[in-house]
């Protein structure tokens, strides 16, 4: 039997899944978009980012009201404080790929760079990192979810190296500064991403064992 | 433990007649810190306090194993004057029991019993205690009216008062504000934090917020064993067993 609180967490839980998996789609679309430079998935993409916020807030409502009303301790206490968190990353996250679509809409209507396919694939490993750190969230998995923390040194490896490329290509190339400067732009909204992600693992980590790892990237010992 | 321990509990065990009902407790108690002990009915939490000091001497037939250590003396040691553990490890109990007399006998109790016949002694450790008690204001000008006539929550401060009087270094609380309304409670509960400057504090309460609230190491106990012992903010936010967790989450049976 469940008592009405763990009935109201499984309602919280459903909230904060549909919301990971909207962002989750948005982000598969606007590495299509951007890599497809389809000007009208970026355009629904930013459309669809109020149906993400909408989301944060109505989870939010509904953590300060367990909060407020049903005293949740332990694991329902860190649950709740997770979903408190990954809300507002998520949140960040629609912003970013918004942002990103916007960048796309400019880039559209230009020719392609050479170093287009690296940011997809930087794209395409911040999507990889965003689906485990959902999956170490839901399990949870603290294991998953180091993982997750590990694969953000890489995505930030990577950002470096594109930038320095992309720097190099401008010298070179005036004309495409504009565009340099937009992906330089959708690069660093990858990079972010990939932190958000890295984020949501870390609230994994909390929510299964009760333990901070921000900053860290290992378990800690109580302290 | 980072605190100085004043009682250090030792493979207690205890039977009233052949049933037994503590297993092997192991527990330091922190000086000058509120411990709190919580689990469900039954358990053996008012059991295990009355043994803190020797209040269960007076049920017949009762078996106790181990050692209760008190700044370096075991309490059950032969020779231990129980008349003088118990002022110096008071008790509160979870109904307010003041004796039909005035509110300033009823704090100056102790003192009588003991023969102390000081009065401005006596008078100067009444207005202290009710004080510490935070009942002076409201009772100040009635001093001599019977205590019988104050409501549950102010005699229940009032039997803290007279707990405190006597100047003990333990006070053992026993479901305090159990019967009290949320404001009487909160009174209470300002009033632990209060007291525990000068007193180690042992309470028992089934109000799982009022342990988390009122507590710095709070002490679970499941059918006569002490589950897990920690810092509250631990207990509450991340036990370590899982028997913990489903208690205090509500998730018990
Ligand atoms: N005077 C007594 N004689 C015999 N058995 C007793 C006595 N007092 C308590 N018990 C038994 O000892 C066990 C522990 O009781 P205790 O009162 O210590 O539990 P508790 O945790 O304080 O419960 P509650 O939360 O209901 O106050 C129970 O099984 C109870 O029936
Ligand atoms: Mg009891």
């Amino acid at each position: 039997m469940y008592t009405h609180l763990q009935q109201e967490i499984l309602e919280l839980r459903d909230l904060v899944l549909k919301m990971a998996t909207r962002v989750k789609d948005a982000l598969g679309m606007t590495i299509d978009a951007f890599s497809k430079m389809d000007a009208n998935l970026a355009q629904e993409i930013i459309a669809g980012d109020d149906r993400i916020n909408e989301l944060e807030v109505r989870i939010d409502k509904t953590c300060l009201k367990l909060l407020a009303l049903e005293a949740p301790v332990a694991k329902d206490l860190r649950f709740i404080i997770g979903c408190m968190r990954a809300s507002i990353d998520l949140e960040r996250m629609g912003d970013e790929t918004a942002n990103v679509a916007q960048a796309t809409i400019v880039l559209s209507l230009k020719p392609i760079l050479p170093f287009y396919s690296r940011l997809e694939t930087m794209g395409q490993r911040s999507k990889t990192m965003l689906e485990k750190a959902i999956e170490a969230f839901f399990a949870p998995d603290p294991d998953l979810a180091l993982n997750v923390c590990k694969m953000d040194c890489n995505v930030n490896e990577l950002y470096s190296k594109i930038i320095k490329e992309i720097i190099e290509y401008m010298y070179n190339e005036t004309p495409a500064i504009e565009r340099s400067v937009y992906c330089i732009n959708i690069a660093r909204r990858f990079e972010r991403i990939s932190d958000l992600a890295t984020n949501i693992a870390e609230s994994a980590v909390f929510i299964s064992r009760g333990i901070n790892i921000k900053h860290y990237c290992q378990f800690d010992n109580r302290s | 433990m980072e605190h100085k321990k004043k009682i250090q509990v030792k493979d207690l065990d205890f039977f009233y007649g052949e049933n037994q009902v503590l297993y092997n407790i192991n527990l330091d108690i922190p000086e000058k810190k509120v411990t709190a002990l919580i689990g469900p009915s039954g358990c053996g939490k008012s059991t295990f306090l009355r043994c803190l000091n020797r209040m269960n001497d007076l049920i017949p037939g009762i078996k106790v194993r181990g050692k209760i250590i008190l700044d370096g003396q075991d309490i059950y040691d032969t020779g231990v004057d129980v008349v003088k553990l118990r002022s110096k490890v008071g008790m509160v109990f979870q109904k307010p029991n003041p004796f039909p007399k005035s509110i300033f006998e009823n704090v100056a109790y102790g003192f009588r019993i003991k023969g102390i016949k000081d009065k401005d002694f006596i008078d100067e450790r009444v207005k202290t205690s009710l004080r510490m008690a935070g009942l002076w204001e409201e009772v100040h000008d009635r001093l001599s009216s019977s205590a019988l006539g104050l409501s549950g929550g102010q005699q229940q401060r009032l039997c803290i008062a007279r707990a405190v009087a006597v100047e003990p270094e333990v006070l053992l609380m026993d479901e305090p504000a159990s019967a009290l309304d949320p404001i009487a409670t909160k009174k209470i509960e300002e009033l632990i934090y209060e007291l525990k400057k000068e007193f180690t504090i042992v309470i028992v309460t089934h109000n799982m917020q009022q342990a988390a609230r009122v507590a710095d190491y709070t002490a679970f106990f499941l059918m006569g064993k002490l589950i897990e012992f920690d810092k509250t903010e631990n207990i509450f936010t991340s036990p370590r067993k899982k028997e913990t967790e489903d208690y205090i989450t509500g998730r018990f049976g």
